[in-house]
């Protein structure tokens, strides 16, 4: 049976009277985005310059000790967990559930104002594996927008939570993916990035007009122009994956939506050295496992560059974090890769550095920092692959995001240490009746060699890459990282625990149980005068399934089905 | 644009419903017959082993396969109904003799040599 769509709403009096008393509401756009107040959250990175730094320092590194909860909210249905970043606009905070449930609360009391959910094609979520979690909202011009696993973008009103649009753009039914990440609202445009990589499509991202929903753009990051189907021989683009599934951001100056896609499919090629002639997908496969530069208005490719050329470990560029950093008169871009290197680039994507976070790595000897090319690659055949492959297949780092901060000129980010023993082997793209996974490998977690899995919170120079120090952690925490004015870098691990770090020396300051593993987002809002720091708990999803088998302990009797806002103040 | 590719419309389903070794142009478009074999091992590398670690012989996301205790029907209900939020279902993929031929899959595993 089909559930209705449930919207509650109070008042909107009550909505109008409550933004009224914390500060006068104003409409939300692309300049007060850029802006970044420091009382909000606007968009999934905290500002278009992806810092998730926030300068409110009412809660320091003096008297983080007396932090404690304000209040919780619990979602419901958190299949696999929570994994939604909340926004803040005018005291009130915005966030999401598992099935895209969406709430707006009131940031001072967590008072519900109104709450939507979606009726979903459950049969067709039912079907997918990377589903049912949200990782959570866009807002802009009085909208919240949220994608569905059934491939639908739909905006609401901000006030009333009330439908204002509701557009269909992935034929999910048939492709079997649909939108898991957060939109990006920037000048007019609402830009969102379907699932992909191991799924046999052509993984687009798409431009919707914010006011009518009317699609505007679409851009095929598998072959999405003449020049990019030459890198897919025998017609392998049919099925090749990609997409682009986290938010990216925006470039005001050039007008440029910055995005990180999806690797291609199967994950694992057995074409050995050459791959450029040879295997399930002979070329580069442009531009999977690349960092694009969109128009924002047309949608049209400005620049690009390919981190992997044919990505044949799933070590793909869809994290969504692309620090904007001005330096010595340069203006920087630094964008993480899944597998642990740090790609510095200027402004059009020309590489000017790459570090790497992880001690673990062996898919290539090295990525040159001056040109980004791959040295020493790993390009399997089909059968036994004789040493482990590092990293993991989930990756030296998260899709979860770290945190610049601009005082301290720090980059917090988390690493993980892991590895896998894996076999390859042929396999056919499965495109009917519904799209199926296309791994083309068998392969299992392994320690790295001579040593035990582990994380760790690393305080880096983002440009050098130097390292000031670092926390480790016996399990890799998968969530994301905020830092904030007070001097304070908070970790939400994956035991349950929420660290507080001072963001100089990386002493631990204050700690406190959420009650459940962390895999989603953490920020920090001010209302009234009052600084709060929201943080998603709730465990589940294509790395922190893991976690029960490999590590045991706290793991075990983990729920995967549960989760909870928790927000704290101090007392 | 998207062109018709034929090659790629007639392979549907291929590794699902014929074994790997004939050519994709050979293959059927439509639902596999009953009697359609699997080629099971190249499912595992294919779909299922994502979450059934090391071709169902490990844990990891999905629980261990080899030497389950769970009944033939317990295994049967669900690959084809799934289990929310831990499970696909694959009870529009395959039909019930493809699903005995995973099962016989299952039940045959044996660790790996060496």
């Amino acid at each position: 049976m089909k559930r209705k769509p449930r919207n509650f709403a109070l008042p909107v009096a009550f909505a109008a009277m409550l933004a009224g008393s914390s500060a006068v509401a104003q409409s939300v756009d692309t300049a007060r985005i850029e802006a970044g107040g420091q009382n909000d959250w606007l968009t999934y990175h905290g500002s278009y310059k992806s810092y998730h730094y926030s300068p409110l320092a009412q809660i320091n590194t003096s008297n983080v000790g007396n932090l404690s909860v304000a209040w919780i909210h619990i979602p419901g249905r958190s299949t696999r967990g929570l994994q939604s970043m909340p926004l803040v606009a005018d005291g009130v905070l915005y966030y999401t559930g598992s099935y895209s449930r969406v709430f707006a609360l009131n940031g001072a009391t967590g008072e519900v104002i109104w709450s939507y959910f979606p009726e979903l094609d459950e049969a067709l979520i039912a079907r997918q594996t990377h589903s049912p979690y949200n990782r959570g909202v866009a807002i802009g011009e009085g909208k919240v927008y949220v994608g569905t696993m059934d491939g639908r973008l739909i905006a609401l009103d901000m006030k009333s939570g009330k439908v204002m649009w509701d557009t269909k753009l992935v034929d999910s039914q048939k492709l079997t993916v649909g939108f898991t990440g957060a939109p990006l609202y920037a000048k007019g445009t609402v830009v969102i990035g379907s699932q992909g990589g191991e799924w046999p499509g052509r993984g687009p991202i798409f431009g919707v007009d914010a006011a009518t929903g009317q699609k505007k753009w679409e851009f095929l990051t598998v072959a999405g122009t003449d020049d990019a189907m030459k890198s897919w021989g025998n017609d392998s683009w049919r099925t090749g994956g990609g997409g682009g599934w986290m938010p990216g951001t925006y470039d005001s100056e050039t007008n440029t939506i910055w995005w990180g896609t999806a690797n291609p499919a199967p994950l694992y090629d057995w074409s050995g050295a050459d791959y450029k002639t040879q295997g399930a997908r002979p070329g580069d496969n442009l531009y999977t496992s690349s960092v694009i530069g969109l128009d924002v208005d047309t949608g049209k490719l400005k620049f690009y560059h390919q981190e992997l050329p044919h990505d044949a470990w799933d070590f793909d560029s869809a994290v969504g974090e692309f620090v904007m950093l001005d330096r010595d008169g340069q203006k920087y871009v630094v964008h993480p890769n899944k597998s642990g290197y740090i790609f510095v680039y200027d402004r059009n994507a020309g590489v000017k550095n790459v570090w790497r976070i992880t001690q673990n790595s062996n898919f290539v000897k090295n990525i040159d920092p001056k040109t980004g090319e791959l040295i020493g690659r790993r390009d399997f055949s089909a059968g036994k692959v004789s040493e482990p492959l590092c990293p993991h297949i989930s990756g030296g780092v998260s899709w979860n995001a770290g945190s610049y901060d601009p005082k301290t000129g720090l980059y917090y980010k988390l690493g993980q240490e892991w590895c896998m023993t894996l076999e390859v082997m042929k396999t056919t793209p499965i495109v009917a009746p519904q799209a199926q996974l296309n791994i083309g490998a068998d392969f299992k977690i392994a320690p790295p060699p001579g040593g035990e899995i582990y994380g760790h919170l690393d305080a880096r120079d983002p440009i050098t890459g130097v390292k000031k120090w670092e926390v480790r952690f016996p399990e890799p925490p998968l969530a994301s990282v905020l830092s904030t004015g007070g001097n304070l870098v908070f970790v939400p691990d994956s035991r349950g625990t929420l660290h507080a770090y001072d963001a100089e020396s990386g002493t631990e300051l204050w700690n406190h149980a959420d009650g459940t593993g962390h895999q989603g987002g953490i920020v920090s809002y001010a209302v009234n005068g009052k600084q709060y720091v929201a943080v998603v708990a709730g465990f589940g999803g294509m790395a922190s399934d893991d976690y029960a088998p490999t590590f045991g302990g706290v793991y075990k009797s983990m729920p995967r089905d549960d989760g909870a806002l928790i927000v704290y103040s101090l007392k | 644009m998207m062109k018709p590719n034929p090659g790629l419309l007639l392979a549907a389903l291929s590794a699902l419903s014929l074994t790997s070794a004939m050519p994709a142009l050979a293959q059927s478009a439509n639902a596999a017959p009953d009697s359609a074999s699997l080629d099971v091992p190249q499912l595992f590398a294919t779909t299922c082993g994502w979450c059934h670690s090391d071709a169902g012989r490990a844990a990891g996301k999905g629980p261990q396969l080899m030497h389950t205790q769970r009944s033939d029907d317990f295994i049967r209900n669900r690959i084809k109904n799934g289990k929310e939020g831990a499970m696909p279902a694959f009870g529009s993929v395959f039909n019930d003799a493809q699903i005995d031929e995973i099962i016989k899959y299952i039940r045959e595993l044996k660790p790996r040599e060496g």
